[in-house]
């Protein structure tokens, strides 16, 4: 009786999460304007300078211990900050993109196509690169090398850049600062 | 009313069955069945299967043990295509996305061996409430097989919802449909194989069978009924950059 109640309810769990997720997902304008204005610009030398493994070795010759894994853990929480922005960055595109891929013009849908790939693979990137960081947490003095998603970053703004000439010559677009 | 053999049982089980071999008529006839085998194959077998049990269900001289051997092949052969089903389904939604149909694979691949042992588990906890094994062992497993089920349906809408891909209204629609049944259906068969409400059972029946009536209907209509044009506004790109962009982007093909 107890299996069947949890049964019971475990199911009615993932029938409200299903119909919420699909209908919400359906109502959803793809082509809201505001949807531009979420993306942020991030700065990315500093991310790159927080990832650079010969910032970590010099900031651990130059810190005692227990100032470089206090230092270090800061340096983490930034760390993430960034790439949950990036994930928010990734997660815009992959939205306004998707209204790109009804246009008419074929070299439009290509560039579209081609964003929303890279913005998918940053998407999920960014899961693997908070994981990591988030178990560096727990080991401030390991290292850690998020390079390849910085790579994919860079990759999906020159798609962003590139679909937006195609959509708009006189506009370029900008996710990045620096 | 709500008693065997009443008008409403015998809508409620036949209903839902003639709409859905209709259904794989049209899809046939319009093409879909390229697009959607699996589906169209689930729809032939799930009518066949019905038709076929309630035909042993009704004459008189069939026994009892004839008609559970019956419901036994039926339910086997429909949890396979369902699964099949559900892989139609993931297939149809990350296929145009390399990016993530790799890692899709493995976690669906994940999800499903994780929900088999659960189902395992409920089985093995589930308390036979009838004391014949063909009777009590179908409830289990269709208990089994639903866990599964709206586990893995559950899992796909959760990825597509983290990855906003975007569903074609054909998938959305069968998606949605089996969602629906699977949850409902889970939640029933816990009931009736646990014999929480006796005699009352009956009443489960006719909420399976209005449920599967209700998934029929979404189905045909998001595979039948043609998406309005909606004109959609192609967004400008955000606010700009180039200089800065170009200026990055050399900066780090230099290194």
């Amino acid at each position: 009786m107890t299996l069947a109640i949890i049964l019971v309810i475990a199911a009615a769990l993932a029938l409200v999460v299903i119909l919420r997720v699909t209908l919400s997902r359906s109502l959803q304008i793809s082509g809201d304007a505001s949807l531009a204005g979420q993306i942020q610009p991030i700065d990315i030398e500093a991310f790159r300078n927080l990832v650079d493994p010969d910032e970590n070795a010099f900031l651990r010759r130059r810190l005692s211990a227990e100032a470089f894994r206090a230092v270090q853990r800061e340096r983490l929480y930034a760390m993430a900050a960034y790439v949950r922005t990036v994930g928010r960055n990734a997660d815009v595109l992959i939205r306004i993109s998707q209204s790109a891929l009804n246009s008419s013009d074929a070299r439009t849908v290509d560039a579209a196509r081609q964003l929303v790939d890279q913005a998918l693979l940053l998407r999920r990137n960014v899961i693997f690169a908070l994981a990591r960081i988030y178990a560096a947490l727990a080991w401030p003095t390991s290292g850690l090398a998020a390079g390849s998603l910085l790579d994919s970053y860079e990759r999906m703004s020159g798609s962003a850049m590139l679909l937006g000439r195609l959509q708009n010559p006189t506009a370029p677009v900008r996710i990045s600062a620096s | 009313m709500l008693q065997a053999h009443s008008p409403l049982w015998h809508y409620l089980w036949l209903a839902p069955h003639i709409l859905q071999v209709a259904l794989a008529v049209l899809i046939w006839r319009r093409g879909l069945h390229k697009l959607f085998p699996v589906f169209l194959a689930y729809s032939i077998f799930e009518a066949v299967e019905e038709f076929t049990l309630y035909g042993l269900d009704v004459v008189p001289w069939v026994k009892d043990e004839t008609f559970w051997k019956a419901f036994w092949v039926g339910l086997i052969g429909e949890g396979l295509l369902k699964f099949a089903l559900t892989g139609e389904l993931f297939r149809h939604l990350v296929q145009p996305w390399p990016a993530v149909a790799k890692i899709g694979n493995q976690l669906i691949t994940c999800a499903g061996v994780v929900l088999v042992l659960v189902a395992a588990l409920t089985a093995a906890l589930t308390v036979p409430a009838n004391p014949n094994w063909l009777i009590s062992g179908a409830h289990a497993l269709q208990q089994s097989m639903y866990v599964v089920e709206s586990g893995l349906i559950l899992f796909i809408v959760l990825f597509a919802a983290h990855f906003r891909l975007a569903w074609n209204r054909q998938t959305f629609g069968i998606a949605l449909g089996l969602g629906i049944l699977s949850c409902e259906h889970l939640a029933g068969w816990a009931i009736i194989a646990s014999g929480i409400l006796g005699d009352k059972s009956e009443l489960i029946d006719f909420f399976n069978m209005a449920t599967y009536h209700l998934c029929v209907l979404i189905w045909s209509y998001y595979l039948l009924v043609p998406q309005k044009a909606v004109d959609k506004p192609i967004l400008p790109p955000p606010d700009n950059n180039l200089g800065v962009w170009n200026r990055e982007l050399e900066r780090f093909l230099q290194r």
